[in-house]
């Protein structure tokens, strides 16, 4: 009962917010819930049977947060899980309003957590989690996180938070020190990729520092990763599982699924069970997906971070006929995609973007050719769509997270993640 | 005549993407039709023996100490070079190891190379943003800070004036230091390619030394548009940001 003035407060104004902007979601009436009921977030992340797991770290969270839901949910687990937008307290509330019941209970075994490095350690404040999973720590935005020990300090705290298990990437060596470092009681448990898996990459990882050694004995392993396929072992079962896209990237994250799956669920985890749903998460192309948009088909690319710009320029088709370059204003400071290398997009149509003249000005420099540069992104999707299809290939749009929401709002496309 | 473009230490120093100014020099050379080529230097034993422009970026502080002793083993040749005018830029923690010293708030400090005037200082809290400086013999330079620390002991020979920011801090309105052909800076990442009146001046002063002639290529003035852009979109940023706390 205690809840339940705040969660109908809650309620309304979720339902002004649809009346105002149908169909979109809002983080309006989570921060109402928080502030007039502050420990409703707390508590109810806290109360699940089963324990919450959180998912953390600067890059591929929201992939593994999505393998980790799929295992448990084929394993018959009654899973809450929040959209990767809702990582912050508030979109966390309004997630979990969607959901709750009038005295604002949320219904499900387990709760899976996608948490933002940078908010978590706060939203962590008082929970108690079961189970933290940390990715990797990669410098990440450089005007919020300002190095890697920050950001490993950042995780450090989010992870202190789990009662029972640690679960860390082995070849990260900010997050081995930090697995050193753990509350006694608490078991780490380890994922990673084999020396040969390291060694197919031509630029490694993309962690800040990577550990010198493959990790030995206990712990989930990429063994070896071709085209769509990877194997997996964990000491036991060795399985062999489609990854939604081609990448070293993608087999560590169900690596990290698979690892935290066996630990949530402990004697009732199946190899195989986890297998055939990580097989089944539908394929992403690029990092992102392909869509039929006038007429045409058309690759989406996302880019977050300057190791996912990375793997994802890599994974464009070198001389890919048409292609849109879009940075928006959520990269305040672009200096730190500069040590990266989009060389191999040779040309590049149109550059557009809040960010268009910065991100022209490091493409050249890359020795990509422009077209041309068009700050006005409507006017640069209407004129880049307008052309005819491509000979070979696909048009592909390359966007920061800011360009593709508004480039999903003005081609009229749902669910801007 | 190659020019020899060296990037100091990038394994260690290019948090921000600084060390690939020497890269914008090398780009900016070749587009000029001259021979020149790019060298990472992580240990001494890396270094060519002919050496026209020098860049070092800025690092973590967790790395000051790795990155000094590095530094230690070419304590020489840094002075040969910043005393025979070999063009220097130096940004961030990279400047910093290059001065006489940093300071801890703890009390405790770091040696520096001694290279250029002045040490790092602690300030209250860390500074990131926009930063904008009207230097004499560069012009209005733009960009970004993110630093934790202040700069004092470069009164009499500031880079520039701090226009927006924070720069050198403790209220001396005053940005970076430059001796000779050395500049040390907080204006971080691509500063070079986004301060071209900056990178042609080292250029040249690169150039002029190795005996060649840089006049800038026309790929540098299509390129150049684009740093102008971006310019124009960050000094309006800048100063409706600068004005609305100003008002």
């Amino acid at each position: 009962m205690r809840y339940a003035p705040a969660i109908l407060v809650g309620r309304c104004v979720r339902f002004a917010a649809r009346l105002r902007k149908p169909g979109g979601g809002s983080a309006v009436p989570g921060l109402i819930v928080n502030r007039i009921a502050p420990g409703y977030l707390k508590r109810t992340l806290s109360g699940f049977p089963q324990g919450l797991v959180v998912v953390s770290g600067s890059s591929g969270k929201s992939t593994t947060t999505k393998m980790l839901v799929a295992i448990l949910r084929a394993h018959s687990v009654d899973v809450f899980t929040n959209p990767s937008t809702a990582n912050i307290s508030q979109g966390l509330t309004s997630a979990l309003l969607e959901r709750a019941d009038w005295r604002g209970r949320v219904p499900g075994d387990v709760a899976v957590l996608e948490m933002d490095e940078g908010h978590g350690a706060l939203v962590m404040q008082g929970v108690d989690a079961r189970v933290v999973t940390l990715m990797n720590v990669m410098v990440d935005q450089i005007d919020r996180f300002h190095d890697s020990e920050m950001v490993a300090g950042m995780l450090g705290r989010i992870a202190a938070r789990a009662g029972e298990t640690v679960v860390v990437n082995a070849d990260d060596a900010y997050l081995e020190r930090l697995a050193g470092r753990v509350r006694p009681g608490v078991d780490v448990r380890r994922f990673g990729v084999s020396q040969d898996v390291l060694d197919s990459t031509t630029r490694g990882l993309g962690y800040t520092e990577t550990t010198p050694e493959r990790f030995e004995g206990d712990g989930v392993r990429v063994e070896s990763v071709t085209g769509r396929g990877a194997t997996i072992s964990d000491g036991r079962s060795t399985v062999s599982i489609e990854l939604p896209a081609r990448g070293v990237h993608y087999a560590v994250d169900a690596a990290a699924a698979y690892a935290t799956a066996r630990a949530v669920l402990g004697d009732r985890f199946s190899a195989d069970t986890a297998a055939r749903a990580l097989s089944e998460i539908p394929a992403v192309f690029g990092r992102g997906e392909r869509v039929t948009v006038r007429g045409h088909e058309v690759e989406f690319v996302l880019v977050q971070n300057p190791a996912s710009y990375q793997l994802n320029i890599d994974s464009i088709t070198p001389g890919t006929e048409q292609l849109l370059f879009a940075m928006g204003s959520d990269v305040r400071d672009p200096s730190y995609f500069w040590p990266t290398d989009a060389a191999s997009l040779g040309r590049v149509s149109i550059v557009s973007g809040s960010k268009a003249a910065e991100a022209a000005l490091m493409l050249a420099y890359d020795g990509v050719v422009i077209d041309r540069v068009e700050p006005d992104l409507a006017r640069a999707l209407d004129d880049f769509l307008a052309a005819p299809a491509p000979g070979s290939g696909v048009k592909t749009i390359v966007f920061t997270a800011d360009a593709m929401r508004r480039t999903r709002a003005h081609l009229g496309l749902r669910g801007a993640e | 005549m190659t020019l020899t473009i060296v990037s100091l230490l990038p394994g260690l120093q290019n948090t921000n993407g600084d060390a690939e100014n020497a890269a914008v020099l090398a780009a900016r050379a070749k587009w000029a039709a001259l021979a020149v080529q790019l060298v990472a230097v992580e240990s001494h034993a890396d270094l060519p023996d002919r050496v026209d422009a020098v860049v070092l970026g800025s690092g973590s502080d967790a790395s000051l100490d790795s990155s000094r002793a590095v530094l230690l083993t070419m304590h020489d040749e840094l002075r040969r070079w910043a005393t025979e005018g070999v063009p220097m830029l130096a940004v961030g923690t990279g400047w910093e190891l290059l001065s006489w010293g940093i300071e801890r708030p703890d009390g405790t400090g770091i040696e520096g190379l001694g290279i250029v005037p002045g040490r790092a200082v602690p300030r209250r809290s860390r500074i990131t943003g926009d930063l904008v400086v009207a230097s004499p013999r560069f012009g209005i330079l733009v960009g970004f800070e993110n630093h934790s620390r202040d700069y004092v002991g470069a009164e009499g020979s500031p880079l520039g004036r701090v226009r927006v920011g924070s720069g050198n801090g403790r209220d001396s309105a005053q940005e970076g230091v430059v001796m000779g052909n050395v500049v040390g800076t907080h204006l971080h990442g691509p500063v070079l390619a986004k301060n071209p009146a900056l990178a042609d001046d080292l250029l040249g002063s690169a150039a002029a030394r190795a005996g060649v002639e840089y006049r800038p290529g026309a790929q540098a003035s299509v390129v150049d548009g684009y740093a102008e852009a971006a310019r124009e979109a960050q000094l309006s940023r800048a100063r409706a940001a600068a004005s609305a706390m100003n008002p």
